[in-house]
């Protein structure tokens, strides 16, 4: 037991990085607004999906009330928060279980696996929290409050809360174990996180599909409706996942009742935990260790084949742009973010429309009236233009070199060069994601060919501006040191600095836009003002830009 | 080839002196070795040499021109192989040597010779067709030191380059440091290890808290009548 906390202390101490913190604000002293920033804005803005969540609780609480099933609230609750737990537990015990790489250094220590698993296990049981008690708490207060509940359901209600994601965890962690056994996809790491994005992907699409569904107005009415007609099917769910339905019979029925089902709950999730540890004892390293052997092998070059991969000769800003093409593209977690991201944005906005016929012929038959068409064409850019903004290529860039940005350092290549092959970089992908949005505009809006091509090239060019926008945040506070290349690119503050100057970009853009059209301007006059003022934003900032780098190249230590 | 002058360092707004009032020079043909136990401050000067970091004082030059100055004229001039190969996982061995040999501007004639002889020498020509992210430490040791070398630099500065290197690469390597340097080129090493340098280097400069306690020939440093003195430190830098 001893080792086992002393593990799990350590381990806390690493995951949550507190030792790097503390050494952050007591030595360092670095950046100390940088973590108030963060704290405030998950305050502002947990705190508004909060209310609006609990709102939608209250919404079906009352609706249950009015059929006599005031308890469907906490069947809602438990259920959305297991499946939750559940699909994101699957990735965080991958990536826990076997992508970390702290398993190198724990496996061998004299330590029994179930021991390293029940560690890494609390880990993940700590962050779900962060998604389940959220979740709960607003449901479990409402029924409480609202029902006049007695002490005994606080009690067991707090109890429940606090196991409800085990359940769901270790389901994860068992088909984990089972599929790492016999399956082996340690291999490919790359291949999980393109899986997870496609996920998510789906996931946001069906949210979307689902809002689509929603009738406008009174929601409160449609709640109540779809709580009357779907009682059935929220039991039907939960018939499928019990737990659900235990954990809401343990808190509204009284007495011997609710107690049963109480220990019921408790007792499944235990007798589950006892099960993965076992299995974790079988199974936990061999899974890991096997996967450890396996080594895609290239096939092995002869001295000729070395004599002509070596033949070609680039100049340098070439060669540092194709280094910068490869490490990108050859990895998913940055295509993923920094690509998918731009290109999926107009089509959630177009979905919308696309979804409901009627909605969709009224856009296109007014985009194609002649007193409309610049009005479409200037909303086309718009959507371009704000597509653009979530572009994390750039302001990533610096960051993404991580620990090789030694490499920058020592080699010759002048710090002018390198951040152009870094632009170079950036706006051809920005270029490439302009004209993938800019097609199923101009099938869907019948844009003239000539009016596309002038906003692509009006697009580009202040895509150009918010990519050296992008790097100039970069270079100012580049995040180099990260294990994970996600890190680099999710779990950096530079991305959302970059994107709130971006904004500032469009909105200055849209707004000079709008001015001109109101007041009736000729189009290629509008054209015109657009491109001066970009350019005149363009030309300072791309010396500010070369100045920067100069500065910055010498002085960023690594 | 290598001045140093006052050159000082410290860490966490001065609380660390890493490197103190440093001054050494390194003469053309010379194997300099730069001993020190860990944490001595070896790896700070290097840093510095190269362009890492930024010295708080002092300056260096290499091959007489001045790093903070011209860096980027001063790095044409350097081989450089830090102590840890952290290097670009999702390259091919291949791919990074192109990409080194581009930025040092090797034309293309010179470059095919130089990567098949440093292959062939370290034994890599089988694994360069591989990503990186698959090769073991030493190998991609050997891959970092062969991009460092490929542009024929003058000076070669390496960070510990034995540790981790198996015998016969290591072995290879000491020949070619020699080799190098009867070209009239120079080399400079850090070592904590007092054998390596003794057998290998030319001079010998012992590196303490940040300070350089001693520097000459072996036979010098050890019959100056101060000898005692390096006692301790010799002792902890002799392997057993
Ligand atoms: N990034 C850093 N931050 C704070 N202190 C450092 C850092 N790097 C090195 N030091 C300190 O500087 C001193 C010299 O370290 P280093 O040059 O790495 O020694 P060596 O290479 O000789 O082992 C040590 O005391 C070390 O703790
Ligand atoms: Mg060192």
């Amino acid at each position: 037991m001893k080792t086992f906390m002393s593990l799990l202390k350590i381990t806390l101490n690493v995951h949550f990085g507190i030792s790097a913190l503390k050494y952050r604000f007591t030595k360092e002293k670095k950046r100390l607004w940088e973590p108030i920033l963060i704290i405030l804005s998950i305050i502002i803005g947990g705190g508004a999906i909060l209310t609006l969540y609990s709102l939608l609780l209250l919404g079906v609480f009352m609706g249950g009330q009015t059929i006599g099933h005031p308890e469907i609230v906490l069947t809602f609750a438990f259920m959305a928060t297991q499946l939750l737990v559940l699909i994101f537990g699957i990735f965080y015990i991958m990536s826990a279980f076997y992508f970390s790489n702290d398993l190198n250094i724990l496996i061998p220590l004299p330590l029994k696996p179930a021991e390293v698993l029940g560690v890494k296990f609390i880990i993940i049981l700590i962050s779900e929290y962060l998604v389940a008690l959220p979740m709960l708490l607003p449901a479990f207060i409402i029924y409480g409050i609202g029902t006049w509940a007695d002490i005994f359901y606080w009690l067991k209600g707090l109890i429940l809360v606090l196991m409800s994601p085990v359940f769901p965890l270790v389901i994860a962690a068992i088909f984990a174990i089972l599929l790492m056994r016999f399956v082996n996809i340690r291999k490919s790491k790359d291949l999980m996180v393109v899986v997870g994005s496609l996920l998510g992907l789906f996931a946001g699409l069906g949210i979307n599909i689902l809002t689509q569904s929603l009738p406008q107005g009174n929601e409160e009415e449609f709640i109540k409706n779809l709580i009357m007609s779907n009682t059935g099917l929220i039991e039907a769910i939960g018939n499928r996942f019990p737990p659900s339905i235990w954990a809401t019979l343990a808190l509204s029925s009284s007495g011997w009742q609710g107690l049963g089902y109480f220990l019921l709950f408790v007792g499944f999730s235990i007798v589950l935990l006892a099960i993965l540890l076992w299995l974790g004892n079988a199974f936990f390293y061999k899974g890991y260790l096997s996967g450890e052997e396996i080594r895609g092998k290239a096939k092995a070059l002869s001295a000729e084949d070395v004599e002509k991969g070596a033949s070609k000769a680039s100049s340098p800003v070439i060669a540092l742009f194709k280094r910068e093409w490869k490490l990108f593209m050859r990895t998913p977690i940055y295509v993923m973010n920094g690509l998918a991201g731009m290109i999926m944005v107009p089509f959630f906005i177009i979905l919308p429309f696309a979804t409901k016929s009627e909605d969709m012929e009224v856009v296109t038959s007014l985009a194609k009236d002649p007193k409309y068409a610049l009005i479409a064409l200037f909303v086309s850019l718009g959507l371009m233009l704000f597509a653009s903004s979530m572009n994390l290529i750039s302001c990533t860039s610096i960051s993404r070199e991580g620990r090789t940005f030694w490499i920058s350092k020592i080699i010759p290549a002048s710090p002018r060069d390198q951040i152009l092959a870094k632009l170079l970089h950036s706006s051809c992908l920005s270029l490439v994601a302009l004209i993938i949005i800019a097609l199923p505009l101009y099938f869907l809006l019948g844009i003239l060919l000539y009016r596309l091509i002038i906003i692509v090239f009006i697009g580009f060019l202040v895509n150009v501006l918010i990519n050296i926008v992008g790097l100039i945040v970069d270079l100012l506070r580049p995040k180099l040191e990260w294990n994970d290349p996600q890190e680099a690119i999710k779990q950096n503050l530079n991305a959302f600095l970059a994107m709130i100057i971006s904004l500032i970009i469009m909105l200055i853009i849209g707004g000079v836009s709008i001015l001109l059209l109101i007041k009736g301007v000729s189009e290629f006059f509008i054209y015109g003002i657009l491109t001066l003022i970009v350019i005149v934003l363009l030309v300072p900032s791309y010396y500010g830009l070369l100045a920067l780098a100069n500065k910055k190249y010498n002085s960023l230590e690594i | 080839m290598i001045k140093i002058t006052n050159l000082s360092k410290s860490y966490n707004k001065g609380l660390v002196k890493a490197v103190d009032d440093l001054t050494l020079h390194v003469k053309p043909g010379e194997i300099f070795g730069f001993l020190g136990p860990n944490g001595a401050g070896k790896t700070t000067t290097i840093k510095m040499m190269v362009g890492l970091l930024t010295p708080d004082q002092g300056s260096i030059s290499i091959a007489g021109i001045d790093i903070l100055k011209n860096p980027v004229e001063a790095k044409q001039n350097i081989g450089y192989v830090p102590d840890n190969p952290d290097v670009y996982e999702r390259l091919t061995g291949m791919e990074y040597l192109n990409f080194m040999a581009d930025v040092y501007k090797v034309p293309a004639k010179e470059r095919k010779e130089r990567i098949s002889n440093l292959l062939d020498m370290f034994n890599l020509t089988h694994a360069v067709g591989d990503l990186i992210k698959s090769y073991s430490h030493g190998m991609k040791q050997k891959i970092v030191l062969t991009g460092a070398l490929l542009h024929n630099p003058a000076v070669w500065i390496l960070d510990e380059p034995m540790v981790g290197l198996d015998p016969k690469s290591s072995h290879l390597l000491k020949e070619f440091m020699r080799k190098h340097c009867d070209q009239g080129n120079t080399v400079f090493f850090s070592t904590h290890v007092l054998e390596v340098a003794e057998r290998l280097c030319d001079r010998i400069g012992i590196i303490n808290n940040g300070k350089l306690i001693a520097m000459g020939t072996m036979d010098e440093l050890r019959h100056r009548d101060q000898a005692h003195s390096l006692e301790n430190i010799f002792l902890e830098l002799t392997e057993i």
